[in-house]
């Protein structure tokens, strides 16, 4: 009988169980709307107090269930890292969850147990793969944060929702049958179902070493299409513009954790290999980067603007993986959180703005003219938002991300890598100043003719929930900038 | 401690006033900028003279901690940071840009900028950890662009300014993040962010070629920020559109953290690295003189003559510092410090006239300044004698040294290209001499309205200030701005005439930091 700990298994099984009850209750109390959000927050809440432990373990110790008798493999494993990452993808879905709240339409409640239930699964998946340790629950939490969020991105039926969601879906397919292709490979270089170094050690003394890399190499690329790399990044802007505002943030944010999570159970599965970098890994970093950069230059639309700015953010997520260590995979995940803290930060203060047009305006460069001095909050959130996803102070916090990223690169002395990503770090700035700018710029004259600038509505409307939202982004990012240990802390 | 309260009390009065000062008037808000400012001074001054220490962990993971300290080398450039920042706010009083736009909330933006750049600054100049130094670098970036972009010259098309804007932060940006890869190399194959630590092992340890690539990506960076041709295409335009407030700031405290940064990070920490990017220094130091003086020579408007001046003075800085030599290092230090009190002082005279003139062209005839007003006239022949290196003003020493240093440099550098160097200085010198003379013929005596044979031509562009005559001189500078002035040329005066003290302050440290590389090497 393999061993069972329910819990090290919480963070797991509580958004999952989450995700059941909801559905139960809206059979017995159809459209109870606070309900369901109030099961889906203490599910959520359980979950991050699940983690806590493995958090507080120190480093080099782990938590480990589902083992096979008389000290076999674990299925489960939880080191440090992977709690962290659990932890980040927990509090994103929250964060979610109140920006989804006051956007919910109010004609059709009856979708709302069904938006819940498929978050809560959707992260219960993001959360179950930084820990799985072999092959099958890998593969299928993998796919269970990946096809929800395709079936949400869905959910609103208009035409530009169901083109995201289509190659949403196509991607997601490739991408499943790439990491498929990626697993038989590794089951055929090691003859093992495990993701582990003792796995990968195993295989290096076989002829199947080649088969070995091959399958790295699939599951770079399969990964690659969640995390919107270039060249597998194609159907990042449709489906983020197409989308509703909080499953674009869901798609920035939990997929992002899940898919970075699954790839490094596979990174520190091989780190034990030596140091072989990988030229793929650069490569993909540095196109993703350079072409992110260029195109979201152009966007008119925030929104694109975002999904642009996340295939950029991207590469600089992967750009420490050169160095194929677990170095890398800390400064990697470091990365991710600096990111997804300032990401949602930003993505909130865009769905207060979105819902204080009323309508598609908000979703323009345009509408965001004199926000900073319009609303102070709001538009100060936003431009420390960005200003942290530029990396320029003050916000600290993504320029910390931009040491931590490049030190393995410097470690590994990739000098050309190095420049590129220098040069990435100007261009950067350029998208997010110039957004930036706009905030800046005199609010338009309330007498200018016509509505060709739609001023922005009050925020005074600003929904409590979204508030919230905010504020909690808005403190986590300040208290990350002044102190970044905590967040560096929880990488050891 | 105190050490940490000077950026501190500026951090707290910004977070404090960017949320409270909406119903505020400018003047108000003035006012607790200059007191912040003068506070900061006064702390400054304690600082220097009790010279605290403080260390505490920051990022354990990295290895960076909170390590401020002040020293020799620093403390010319913390006391000229705390000194202009008071200045700057001092005369932007009652003349706050943007004002007409959006009201109050502007002057705090304006002011707030302001104290964040000094922050930026202070903080650059009192770490003592690599990393720290990176993050206190890019502080003042933001603050700057929002001064150039956002309060800029609004005589020019909103395009031009946010060009100017944008140039200014991809520059520093790609220049600072190719500091940190330096800073990045330094730290791993060393081991630790801690400078002093750095700089305590010379570079022990570290191959050549190591070294070689840390000194090349650190001085290629720090060379954008202070800036060395030819990547100094930045500096012209952000000076033009400037407020006079961001083009003191920009060339009295930015300027100097380049220059302070290779001192800090490059010269004492990879010795052998920066002997074998030094001869590269020198050369383009040698030809941002010659090419920021005959830009200077044809250049048409009065803000980017003076922009194009600073290239050429910072070019004497690089030959100082390739020399080699304390002397050389010294040099570079009091040329630093010269150069940020002359180009404040031309920057505020310079600005005022923009501002009295509508624009800055020399090619249109007004009336002669001594005539128009005497007081700005002569605070601008002052400047630019300083600048031009006439003996007995601060512009003097910086510059002569830095020649001297070159002609006898230290025994690894290459002697013939140093003292070829030194000959296209001298050069140079002679081209700051014509055109400072040429910007006084033009201005001060009214060279160009003599040219067009007009009588008074002054006339069309002071029809928007009160009338003017001679000899009250209405339009002259008064009160605060005279004031600011008076200072700033007393200053310079001073330095001239007593550079001993700035020198010996300097001396001590700045031997620690060459000589100590050659004591270690003929004792290892």
């Amino acid at each position: 009988m393999t061993t069972f700990d329910a819990a090290t298994l919480l963070p797991v099984l509580a958004p999952a169980i989450g995700a059941l009850l909801v559905l139960v209750v809206d059979i017995i109390v159809p459209r109870a709307f606070g309900v369901h959000y109030a099961i889906a927050f203490i599910s959520l809440v359980v979950g991050v107090f699940g983690t806590t432990d493995a958090l507080s373990a120190g480093p080099g110790d782990v938590r480990q269930t589902l083992c096979l008798p008389a000290g076999g493999t674990c299925f489960y494993t939880v080191s440090g890292l992977t709690a962290a990452l659990q932890l980040a993808a927990l509090v994103a879905t929250g964060i979610t969850l109140l920006l989804a709240w006051p956007l919910e339409p109010r004609g059709d409640r009856d979708r709302t147990a069904v938006t819940l239930s498929l978050l809560l699964a959707a992260t219960s998946g993001a959360v179950g793969v930084a820990a799985a340790r072999d092959l099958g629950s890998w593969l299928v939490t993998l796919e269970l944060a990946t096809l929800p969020v395709v079936a949400l991105a869905a959910l609103t039926g208009t035409r530009r929702a169901l083109a995201g969601a289509i190659q949403l879906l196509t991607t997601s397919i490739v991408s499943f049958a790439v990491l498929t292709l990626a697993a038989a490979c590794w089951y055929a270089a090691t003859g093992s179902p495990s993701l582990t170094s003792a796995a990968a050690l195993a295989a290096t003394s076989t002829p199947q070493r080649g088969l070995l890399a091959l399958s790295v190499v699939l599951v770079l690329a399969g990964i690659g299409f969640k995390l919107s790399l270039v060249p597998f990044h194609a159907w990042t802007p449709t489906a983020y513009a197409g989308a509703p505002l909080p499953i674009a943030a869901f798609l920035a944010g939990v997929s992002k954790v899940a898919a970075l999570g699954a790839l490094l159970v596979v990174i520190t599965a091989v780190a034990s290999l030596g140091k072989a970098a990988l030229i793929g890994t650069a490569v993909l970093a540095v196109a993703s980067m350079t072409l992110g950069n260029l195109v979201a230059l152009r966007q008119d639309d925030v929104v694109r603007l975002l999904a642009w700015s996340t295939v950029a953010q991207a590469g600089w997520v992967v750009l420490p993986l050169i160095s194929v260590s677990s170095l890398g995979a800390r400064s990697s995940a470091a990365y991710l959180l600096t990111y997804l803290v300032a990401t949602l930060v930003v993505f909130t203060a865009v769905a207060v703005t979105i819902r204080g047009s009323r309508g598609r305006s908000g979703r323009r460069l345009t509408a965001y003219r004199g926000l900073v001095r319009s609303h102070p909050f709001v538009g100060g959130a936003l431009a420390l938002g960005l200003l942290s996803l530029a990396g320029l102070p003050p916000g600290v916090l993504g320029l910390i991300g931009k040491v931590v990223a490049l030190r393995p690169v410097v470690i590994e002395g990739w000098w050309v890598i190095a420049v590129i990503a220098a040069v990435n770090a100007v261009l950067g700035a350029a998208v997010y100043l110039r957004w930036l700018r706009v905030m800046l710029e005199p609010a338009p004259a309330p007498a200018a003719p016509a509505a060709a600038v739609a001023p922005v509505a009050p925020v005074v409307t600003a929904h409590l929930s979204h508030r919230v939202a905010l504020s909690i982004g808005v403190l986590v990012l300040i208290t990350l900038s002044v102190q970044p240990q905590i967040l560096l802390g929880l990488l050891t | 401690m105190l050490a940490l309260l000077v950026p501190g009390v500026a951090a707290v009065w910004l977070l404090g006033v960017a949320r409270t000062v909406r119903a505020e008037t400018p003047a108000a808000t003035q006012t607790v900028a200059l007191l912040a400012s003068v506070v900061t001074l006064v702390l400054a001054v304690v600082t220097v003279w009790t010279r605290p220490v403080v260390d505490a962990p920051w990022l354990p993971t990295l290895g960076v901690r909170w390590h401020f300290a002040v020293d020799g080398i620093s403390l010319p450039l913390v006391l000229l940071t705390a000194a202009l920042t008071v200045v700057v706010v001092l005369h932007a009083r009652g003349r706050e840009p943007g004002r007409g736009i959006a009201g109050s909330t502007s002057a705090s933006t304006f002011y707030a900028c302001i104290l964040l750049v000094e922050l930026g600054a202070l903080a650059t100049f009192l770490t003592r950890d690599a990393v720290v130094f990176f993050i206190a670098f890019e502080i003042v970036l933001v603050p700057m662009w929002v001064l150039i972009g956002r309060f800029g010259d609004e005589h020019v098309r909103d395009t031009v300014r946010r060009d100017a804007a944008s140039r200014f932060v991809f520059f520093t940006v790609l220049g600072s993040t190719l500091m940190l890869l330096g800073i990045l190399v330094l730290i791993t194959s060393a081991g630790t962010a801690d400078l002093d630590a750095l700089a305590a092992a010379r570079g022990a340890g570290l191959s050549r070629g190591t070294q070689v690539m840390a000194a090349a990506l650190l001085v290629t960076g720090l060379g954008i920020k202070i800036p060395l041709w030819p990547v100094h295409t930045w500096l012209p335009p952000a000076h033009t559109v400037a407020p006079t407030a961001g083009s003191v700031l920009l060339a009295a405290v930015l300027l100097k953290m380049g220059t302070y940064g290779i001192v800090r990070l490059v010269v004492p920490t990879v010795p052998v690295g920066f002997a074998g990017v030094s001869p590269y220094l020198a050369a383009v130091g040698a030809v941002g003189i010659i090419w920021g003086g005959l830009a200077c020579l044809v250049e048409r408007d009065l803000k980017r003559l003076v922009a194009y001046s600073s290239v050429a003075h910072m070019g004497f800085v690089a030959i100082g510092l390739a020399s080699g030599t304390t002397t050389g290092l010294q040099a570079a230090l009091f040329a630093n410090v010269a150069h940020g009190l002359v180009s404040a002082l031309l920057f505020l005279v310079v600005g005022g006239l923009k501002e009295r003139w509508g624009g800055a062209d020399l090619t249109i005839a007004r009336r002669a300044l001594r005539d128009a007003s005497p007081r700005m006239g002569w605070a601008l022949v002052v400047g630019f004698a300083a600048a031009l290196g006439l003996p007995g003003l601060v512009g003097f020493w910086g510059e002569f040294l830095a020649v001297y240093a070159a002609w006898s440099p230290a025994p690894d550098r290459p002697l013939a290209l140093l003292r070829t160097c030194a000959v296209v200085a001298v050069v140079g010198m002679a081209i700051a001499a014509a055109y400072a003379l040429r910007v006084l013929r033009l201005v001060w005596a009214g060279g160009a309205a003599d040219a067009a044979g007009a009588a008074d031509a002054g006339g069309g562009d002071a029809a928007s200030t009160p009338p003017r005559w001679w000899p009250t001189a209405p339009g002259d500078a008064s009160g605060r701005e005279w004031a600011v002035v008076l200072v700033l040329v007393v200053a310079v005066v001073l330095g001239g005439v007593l550079p001993r003290p700035l020198l010996l302050v300097t001396s001590s440290d700045a031997a620690r930091l060459t000589t100590g590389s050659t004591t270690g090497e003929a004792t290892p």
